[in-house]
């Protein structure tokens, strides 16, 4: 199970500049659905990316799915060299992204996202019509069902506004 | 030949299509509920429902005789 308060307070406290987007996202606007992830944009300026390896080395940072044993280093250089990681912690499932489609990466998400407490901390949190839209544009099939209720919690949430 | 918008607009069209009827079988009592809670009480539910859904997963699964 991830721990998304663990995780959170471990990104902040070190400093990571990133933005909640994906499921995590979508449960911070209200959405009811079953996420297993905490998905992040992460900036890539060299000093985030070493702030990012180094938070997340103790918890033994593996790539999601592959075969046991494989020279994966989770660096600085590795996060250089590749733009998206799922990765499997010690505090969960987390998926580091450097860019997601439809939404471009944190420079493009930052002007759509908004501040969220939780936990303690505070994060960035790509807006509730972004994540629509960026989850719009990138067309997955399986993504319909979740666009469905973030229409209706807009609605919802605009009808309980006015 | 249809027209590169005409064929991205046809698209567009079919996913609101789709779209729509996810949306007839939301249960909305469900998100005003959860619009309710602070930011933080939704992690929590989603917390909860994870354990949850991995209950079910470990439960021994047998078949009445």
């Amino acid at each position: 199970m991830t721990n998304f308060a663990a995780l959170l307070r471990l990104l902040t406290g070190d400093g990571v500049e990133f933005i909640l987007v994906g499921g995590a996202a979508a449960t911070a606007h209200g959405s009811v659905r079953l996420t297993r992830d905490l998905d992040i944009v992460y900036r890539r300026t060299p000093e985030n990316l070493a702030r990012l390896a180094a938070c997340l080395a103790p918890h033994r940072p593996y790539l999601r799915g592959a075969p046991p044993g494989l020279p994966f280093q989770f660096d600085r250089d590795t996060l250089q060299r590749g733009l998206n990681f799922t990765l499997t912690t010690d505090l969960g499932w987390l998926d580091v992204l450097g860019e997601i489609t439809g939404g471009g990466g944190f420079e493009e998400l930052l002007p759509h996202s908004i501040r969220v407490t939780l936990y303690g901390v505070e994060c960035w949190c790509l807006e509730l019509t972004h994540l629509i839209e960026v989850k719009r544009a990138a067309g997955r099939p399986r993504d319909l069902d979740a666009v469905a209720e973030l229409e209706a919690l807009l609605e919802e949430s605009k009808g309980s506004a006015g | 030949m249809k027209s590169k918008d005409r064929e991205s607009s046809e698209a567009r069209s079919s996913i609101d299509d789709v779209i729509e009827v996810y949306k007839r079988d939301i249960d909305r009592t469900l998100l005003r509920e959860s619009l309710k809670l602070s930011v933080e009480q939704r992690f929590e539910a989603l917390r909860e429902l994870q354990a949850f859904a991995e209950e079910l997963q470990r439960a021994p699964r047998t078949k009445p005789r």
